[in-house]
């Protein structure tokens, strides 16, 4: 009973930065229709940006966190640019090009950092006990940063004009395009946004999984289950993917073992992608 | 441009004369192929073992894009057909080149099971799709420990027998012997994978690709020939890991990874999917780059940085990859030429 | 209208079949398809008699396509039969239906566009030219592809594209991308032939030899059935007609019956687009 508890509480650990990701990487594919093969990557570049930051010239935590969010959102900005604006109407080639972006993320980071995991201390030593289960306030930070991100941009989707306009964008771009919705703009800050949640998810996590510079293949993994599993394209239905993926990876991995949680979590997703392939959670027919 | 049909035969001596200088053409570059690794140093001979079993790899991978569907698995098809082969000498004592065969028809058949779920979906998601049942199965060599050998893979594979009858004897051990092993093994293949592409088959799998709807609707089984198509190509890419197991000998999860994919794809890209030969020139020129220029620049660390920037740059600027340049240079040799002979002209 | 039928040869009334007890070859029965909420095809019953030219013809968005799609495997249908020759067919596959004899053409050029138009006819052959993998890969499927082609060549020189063979298609005009879209669905050798809009875009010159060959391939055997928006076209070739509405069936029967029929005259002023040319999905 304990055991189970505590996995519980270790999988909304694991779900908090797992929605981060997924949404950034949904929110990404909703606007460009390219998916970004390069955001582990970025996850992996935010991590390292607090591994310099805090850890190498230390700064304060908070501070490396939040330039991990902006520089990686800039990473994003540049990608945009560079690759998935001149490919647009080819996602084949997007997501291709993503590949090779990704393979220079990771040869950077080897230069810069080397190829062995980076230390990075805990910010803060202190844990909570939740009936009986352990808390620390390292993952208790990430949790309760994920809820305030997404809930800032579900608050920055429903409200904000851009919001409307990333939506338009991700149902009809051209019917957005000709109700004068810019898509290049739309385009700069879905992909800014979507990047910089990556970013900010490998920066809160970096002091407790030890970063590399391959780290990100894990990661775009897990991210590839769950927006699968939640329908491409919903984000609603990734943060929903994100949370049961977290709980059935954690409790597989907690009562049998990690490589067979991974092989499960593949098994689901290509069991989605065969009876649903518009995911658990997406649209139920398309035109 | 696609060249899915076979020649449209022309008019007879015409014809003869091109048939001709096709055969010459073949002739010289099989005795470029024969004199080739005598000019090279030993590492070099081993480096052109492997080049030649990735042509083998990348052509293979072609087939299955013929149908207008990118795996991501293709390279852990290989490693099934290596595993397989190593675990039937290893294991079962199956002699070597037998091995192969029925590694590959494993890598084959593995190919056809995963149809089943794999071609419910098109495009993206038999991309991603492909990608997770690679890694379900990489994730199981990983795991279990018996027969796979877990995360450190089998070692001390049998190697190819050597041959010996007297007067003469081929130490499989040499590189260079192993090379000329494999370019058999390899040639005959690829002949086989043009045959394939050439006949009916082909054209029903480029039709498949551009209309498949209307290829259904005139009573093609897309299904079967998607499976078809998926089946071969495997059954070649399983080939390749069998001369792969054999040669180096041994082999690990890590060695068929997303990573590996990434090669493929970037050599089928960069080369260009729409000719037999552009994979291959994909995969010359970049090992070429690759080996020769990175290794004597000392940049092997930089080797994914520049694999990555090439790949972009392709796709960015050369989306026809390389075998679209040799066409357009001639058409562009040829407008200067024409246009410099009517300079000349009005010069006179 | 008289003097086109004469030029064609016959008028709608000679070539009727005689419908005494003749099994239809093509039978629709409650037929519903649903998209969602939206009912594409509403509880729908047609039949069509072996050698007949059968228009189906409605408002844009009436559910023709759809209809189409549902009798040629594309979609399954959410409730009803389809029957071919007597046979559920409901829910086979596209391709088993080509096989037995059932073959639809698209709207709009749908096409092998990157191939020859000679090559796209020798696809239409698949099922003519059947062979096994290693006879194809050994070359001894020389005698039957050679026989393919002549049959290609043929079918090619019935619709008079046979000096375009070579021709890529995306050089051709429009009209001839139709016929030759018609040409690739004959070489299948189709005992029914579903031709979806095959005047659309097409001049009156066109559309006048398009119907001669509408009518040649019913002359060679091959059942029509026909979806089309051009209504001198439908009325001058049709034998029997069936027009549909939200989904449902609105009336059947021979042109002048249909033509006349107040249902009819109201549901076209209702849409406004009686020859609405441009038509999604
Ligand atoms: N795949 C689909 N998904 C959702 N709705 C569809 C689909 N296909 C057709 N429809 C809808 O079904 C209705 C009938 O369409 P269709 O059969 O194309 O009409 P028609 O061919 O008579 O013009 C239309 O409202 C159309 O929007
Ligand atoms: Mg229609």
């Amino acid at each position: 009973m304990d055991l189970l508890w505590q996995t519980a509480v270790n999988a909304s650990y694991a779900a908090s930065y797992m929605a981060l990701i997924a949404v950034g990487l949904v929110m990404i594919f909703g606007v460009m229709g390219v998916i970004n093969f390069a955001h582990g990557e970025l996850y992996m570049v935010g991590a390292y940006c607090v591994v310099f930051l805090y850890a190498q010239e230390s700064f304060p935590f908070l501070l490396a966190v939040a330039a991990g969010l902006v520089f990686v959102g800039m990473v994003g900005l540049v990608m945009e640019r560079t690759m998935f604006r001149p490919l647009r109407d080819n996602p084949l080639a997007g997501l291709i090009a993503s590949i090779g972006f990704l393979l220079i993320l990771q040869t950077l980071a080897v230069f810069g950092f080397g190829r062995r995991m980076g230390h990075v201390p805990p910010s803060t030593q202190g844990k909570l006990e939740i009936l009986g289960a352990v808390l620390t306030y390292q993952r208790l930070f990430v949790i309760v940063a994920a809820v305030l991100l997404l809930a800032a941009l579900w608050t920055f989707l429903r409200r904000s004009k851009f919001g409307r306009a990333l939506r338009a964008c991700a149902q009809d771009a051209e019917a957005a395009s000709l109700q004068g919705i810019s898509m290049n703009q739309t385009a700069r800050i879905a992909m800014f946004i979507g990047a910089a949640l990556a970013g900010v998810a490998g920066a809160l996590t970096a002091p407790l999984v030890s970063p590399t510079p391959y780290i990100g293949h894990s990661i775009i993994v897990t991210a590839f289950i769950i927006i699968i599993v939640g329908g491409v394209g919903s984000l609603e239905g990734a943060v929903i993917a994100a949370v049961l993926y977290a709980f059935v990876h954690t409790f597989v991995t907690t009562f049998f073992d990690g490589v067979i949680a991974n092989i499960v979590g593949l098994a689901l997703m290509l069991a989605v992608l065969v009876v649903r392939p518009t995911g658990l959670f997406g649209a139920k027919e398309r035109a | 441009m696609p060249e899915p049909t076979g020649a449209t035969p022309g008019p007879g001596t015409g014809r003869r004369i091109r048939r001709i200088a096709w055969q010459l053409r073949v002739v010289f570059l099989f005795a470029a192929l024969a004199v080739l690794p005598y000019l090279l140093s030993y590492s070099q001979q081993e480096i052109a073992v492997l080049l030649v079993i990735n042509v083998l790899l990348v052509s293979s991978y072609r087939l299955l894009t013929l149908t207008g569907e990118w795996s991501l698995g293709h390279v852990v098809i290989m490693g099934v057909g290596a595993y397989a082969s190593a675990l039937l000498t290893k294991r079962l004592g199956v002699p070597v080149p037998l091995s192969m065969l029925l590694g590959a028809s494993m890598a084959a058949a593995t190919a056809a099971i995963l149809s089943f779920p794999l071609f419910r979906m098109k495009g993206f998601y038999f991309l991603i799709g492909s990608f997770a049942a690679g890694e379900i199965i990489r994730l199981i060599w990983k795991r279990f420990t018996d027969p796979f050998g877990g995360p450190k893979g089998l070692k001390r594979i049998d190697p190819f027998p050597d041959i010996d009858t007297g007067f003469l004897s081929i130490d499989f051990y040499e590189p260079v012997n192993y090379y000329f092993l494999a370019l058999i093994v390899v040639s005959a293949s690829l002949f086989v994978l043009y045959r394939i592409e050439r006949s009916r088959i082909g054209l029903t799998f480029h039709a498949i690709h551009w209309q498949d709807r209307l290829a259904e609707s005139v009573g093609v089984d897309t299904f079967r020939y998607r499976t078809l198509a998926f089946v071969i190509a495997s059954f070649f890419a399983g080939i390749a890991g069998g001369l792969y197991a054999h040669y180096v000998g041994a082999v690990n999860p890590t060695r068929f990874s997303v990573d590996q994919m990434v090669y493929v794809l970037v050599w089928a890209i960069v080369g260009g999917t729409a000719t037999f030969y552009g994979p291959i020139l994909g995969v010359v020129v970049l090992t070429v780059i690759n080996e020769i220029v990175l290794r004597a620049l000392g940049l092997d660390t930089a080797r994914p940085l520049i694999y990555g920037a090439i790949l972009i740059l392709s796709v960015l600027y050369l989306p026809n990859g390389l075998e679209s340049l040799g066409p357009r240079l001639r058409t562009r040799w040829q407008r200067w030429r024409s246009g410099s002979a009517a300079g000349r002209r009005e010069a006179a | 209208m008289a003097a086109l039928a004469q030029r064609f040869g016959r008028g709608p009334q000679g070539s009727r079949v005689n419908p005494q007890n003749e099994r239809p070859i093509l039978e629709a029965r409650g037929l519903t398809r649903r998209f969602g909420g939206l009912v594409a095809v509403n509880d729908f019953s047609f039949s069509v008699r072996a050698g007949a030219i059968h228009g189906l013809i409605g408002p844009n968005g009436a559910g023709k396509t759809t209809t189409f799609n549902v009798i040629s495997g594309f979609y399954a249908p959410t409730a009803g039969q389809v029957f071919f020759r007597g046979l559920d067919i409901s829910g086979r596959k596209t391709s088993a239906l080509a096989a037995m004899g059932l073959v639809r053409t698209f709207q709009g050029s749908t096409l092998f566009q990157e191939f020859s138009v000679l090559d796209n006819v020798r696809v239409g052959r698949h099922l003519g030219a059947r062979a096994g993998f290693f006879r194809r890969l050994l070359g001894a499927d020389r005698r039957s592809e050679e026989k393919a082609d002549a049959q290609a060549q043929e079918t090619l020189a019935f619709f008079g594209l046979e000096d375009l063979a070579d021709e890529p298609v995306s050089n051709l005009p429009h009209g001839h991308q139709r016929m030759l879209g018609l040409a690739v669905a004959l070489a299948a050798e189709p005992e029914v032939l579903l031709l979806d809009e095959p005047f659309t875009g097409m001049n009156p010159e066109e559309t006048g030899r398009m119907m001669t060959l509408v009518q040649g391939i019913r002359d060679r055997g091959v059942t029509v059935m026909l979806v089309e928006h051009d209504m001198r076209a439908v009325m001058n070739l049709c034998d029997v007609i069936t027009v549909m509405n939200f989904g449902a069936l609105l009336v059947e029967g021979p042109p002048e019956v249909v033509r006349n029929d107040p249902a009819v005259i109201e549901a076209y002023l209702g849409s406004a687009t009686a020859d609405g040319a441009g038509d999604a999905a």
